[in-house]
């Protein structure tokens, strides 16, 4: 399968690094300091209300919001995460230890995978299809892959959110994951106005992932172990489109071919 | 798009088979039988550790069957439950058949499920001291993520093109259907695995006591009566190929409600626009839809809302049912569970009915049937609602 998308906006989130265009600063070189005791933060939200709100769904609403005008009200949006709510799992599995178990109506509700896709859906008033995908270290290739499928058979607007945050000990060690990280993308099957960069895909089978260090970026975000750091590199070409080609793992034996132009030269 | 134009059409693909394993039984003949003399499976809560008084759908005898000897990392209630829907009506030939129809990497898998393996996780976490690390033995990429399930299945059943998993809650193994169509449609795949598992938990069943929300007793859908749901556990898959026999997905709708993480608007406005999209999709008219598979939890306001919807649908409200007094709410397996259970009930010649339903609530704007009668169905409309305000509505049937 071989399709082409355009970029009409780009969204990414990380401790000190706060929106697409600090990436692209930090990924030529821009040292990345986060202040002292980071934490993620939407602006889409008042922030006592975000506090009641995971680190995973706050890491995700910061990238979802960066390309929300981007995406119609109707557009499709695909959320793509591996660990999900683990965090907010993790303080039901706490409260289950109790001698009188009690768990609160709201860390249930908000314990879904698809808790941030539900809270962006009611900050954007989105009423489109929206779904919420998994596949431990493939889980951006495939929502890369969902958006593609979602774009191009019916021809729509796509929003794509990949993130994951670490979760508590005990089960940070089970799945370490140094930092909280979240990208998005704004996609459309055709070119508007607003694009940014032009996406040829083609699924491949059997071709190993490019390692996915780019040049410069912090050890903080390569070394994370956080599932969203594979695209990186698609992220840098985006931002900085050399014509040259990546490759993003895909759950199965499969990967995904990308070539990121100027929208311009894709014409 | 040049790649929308060359799309093979959603009703040419088949559904080449399709299983569902709950609390009243395993494969077709064991449901059509529950459906035909009103049987449920919903039973008295006994799990240990839990003291909540309500009743369950438990799958018997999930333990005693023996566990795949080289994939043991991933032994759990919820890969059991997947082992045993492969099992029943010698599902897995089917699934063989279509690897060596197609090849391996030709066909794809997609599940959804809510919450894994966690029974598992929970297990380790209250044997945990409190301090230090979980049971060294406990791998949660073989348990608790939600990946587990699927990736046990690529490699249990040597699946190689593209697998991935649908987590969004208790829609999520209806909206599977649509990604399986989708890579089927696309060219990425031949045939895709669909379906959807999700076993008991303390997780679920403390989670939605805490919302108030689990029945004192077995659940009533659409009842007067009616004080919310049971929870169940279950399998179900649906194997869905490019070319061949059997029904077809013939549409699909989803929406999302963008009101509440838990509560459906009154109007049921988002549940409604996903029916509508998935009969346009379909290019049915309401009137040619016979039987509407409800979500049906039996909670107030979820019941009351799925009856808005479907009345603001059908000027004329076609046979309708909820399975969920019969085999509880399978939450994540529900969307597929459930329409294997219309499957089932197509090829039997039966129009369901729902159990625990004694008395409809004459506030709701719908009243289902009670009994299973006999009677054609050509076409079925399932729906799958669940938190985050997901909608999901499927048309299955023959063209």
């Amino acid at each position: 399968m071989t399709a082409r998308l355009y970029v009409n906006a780009v969204g990414f989130a990380a401790p000190g690094i706060e929106s697409a265009e600090a990436l692209r600063r930090h990924l030529a070189g821009a040292a990345s300091a986060p202040a002292e005791g980071w934490a993620p933060m939407p602006a889409c939200l008042a922030r006592r209300q975000a506090l009641r709100l995971s680190e995973a769904t706050r890491i995700a609403l910061m990238a979802a919001e960066q390309i929300g005008a981007h995406v119609p009200r109707d557009g499709a949006w695909v959320f793509a995460s591996s660990t999900g709510e683990g965090g907010t799992l993790a303080e039901i599995l706490t409260a289950l230890r109790g001698d009188e178990i009690m768990i609160q109506p709201i860390r249930f509700q908000n314990a879904v995978h698809n808790a941030a896709q539900g809270q962006w859906s009611i900050i954007a008033g989105a009423t489109g299809p929206m779904t919420s995908i998994a596949a431990y270290d493939e889980t951006a290739g495939a929502g890369l892959l969902k958006a593609m499928l979602q774009a191009t058979i019916d021809g729509t607007a796509v929003g794509l959110v990949v993130f994951d945050a670490p979760m508590p000990e005990p089960l940070l060690e089970k799945r370490p994951i140094g930092l909280p990280m979240a990208a998005s993308l704004a996609l459309s099957p055709a070119e508007t106005p607003g694009s940014i960069a032009a996406l040829d895909l083609t699924v491949v089978t059997g071709t190993a992932a490019t390692p996915s260090t780019p040049p410069q970026a912090a050890d903080s975000l390569t070394a994370s172990g956080n599932p969203v750091r594979v695209l990186l590199p698609l992220l840098q070409r985006i931002l900085s489109p050399d014509g040259s080609e990546i490759t993003l793992a895909l759950p199965g034996d499969a990967a995904l071919r990308i070539t990121a132009m100027e929208a311009a030269d894709a014409r | 798009m040049t790649l929308a134009r060359a799309l093979p059409p959603l009703g040419s693909l088949a559904i080449t088979g399709s299983v569902a394993v709950t609390a009243v039984g395993r494969g077709r003949h064991a449901h059509v039988d529950a459906m035909r003399t009103g049987r449920s499976g919903l039973a008295p809560c006994e799990l240990p550790g839990v003291t909540i008084p309500c009743a369950i759908g438990a799958v018997a005898a999930l333990a005693d069957a023996p566990f795949p000897a080289p994939l043991a990392a991933y032994d759990n209630r919820a890969t059991r439950l997947a082992l045993a829907a492969l099992a029943a009506d010698d599902f897995a030939a089917h699934v063989a058949a279509a690897l060596g129809r197609w090849g391996r990497q030709r066909v794809g898998l997609v599940l959804g499920t809510s919450t894994s393996g966690i029974e598992r996780l929970e297990t380790v976490f209250r044997a945990w001291s409190g301090a230090g690390p979980l049971d060294p033995g406990y791998s949660l990429r073989h348990h608790s993520d939600h990946h587990a399930v699927t990736a046990f299945l690529m490699a249990h059943l040597g699946i190689a093109g593209i697998g991935y998993t649908i987590s969004t809650a208790c829609s999520s193994s209806a909206k599977a259907l649509i990604d399986g169509a989708q890579l089927i449609r696309s060219g990425l795949c031949d045939a895709v695995l669909t379906g959807g598992v999700d076993s008991l938990c303390l997780t679920s069943l403390y989670g939605f006591e805490a919302l108030e929300l689990v029945s004192r007793s077995p659940c009533r859908p659409f009842d007067a009566a009616r004080d919310g749901l049971s929870i169940g556990e279950g399998a179900g898959f649906i194997l869905i190929e490019r070319a061949g026999d059997g029904p077809r997905l013939l549409g699909y709708g989803e929406t999302s409600d963008a009101v509440s993480m838990s509560t459906p608007p009154a109007d049921g406005a988002g549940a409604a626009a996903a029916m509508r999209e998935a009969l346009g999709r379909a290019g049915l008219l309401p009137e040619e839809i016979d039987f509407v598979k409800l979500h049906g939890t039996a909670t107030q306001i979820n019941d009351r809302a799925e009856g808005e919807a479907v009345a603001s649908v059908f000027a004329a409200p076609p046979a309708a049912a909820s399975f969920k007094g019969m085999i509880g709410h399978t939450l994540g397996a529900a969307g597929a569970v459930e329409a294997v259970l219309c499957l089932d009930a197509m090829a039997a010649g039966l129009v369901p009915g729902t159990a625990g339903l004694a008395a409809p609530d004459p506030a709701i704007a719908i009243a289902p049937r009670r009994e299973s009668t006999p009677g054609a169905i050509r076409h079925v409309l399932s729906n799958a609602f669940g938190f985050g305000g997901s909608n999901c509505t499927l048309v299955l049937g023959h063209a």
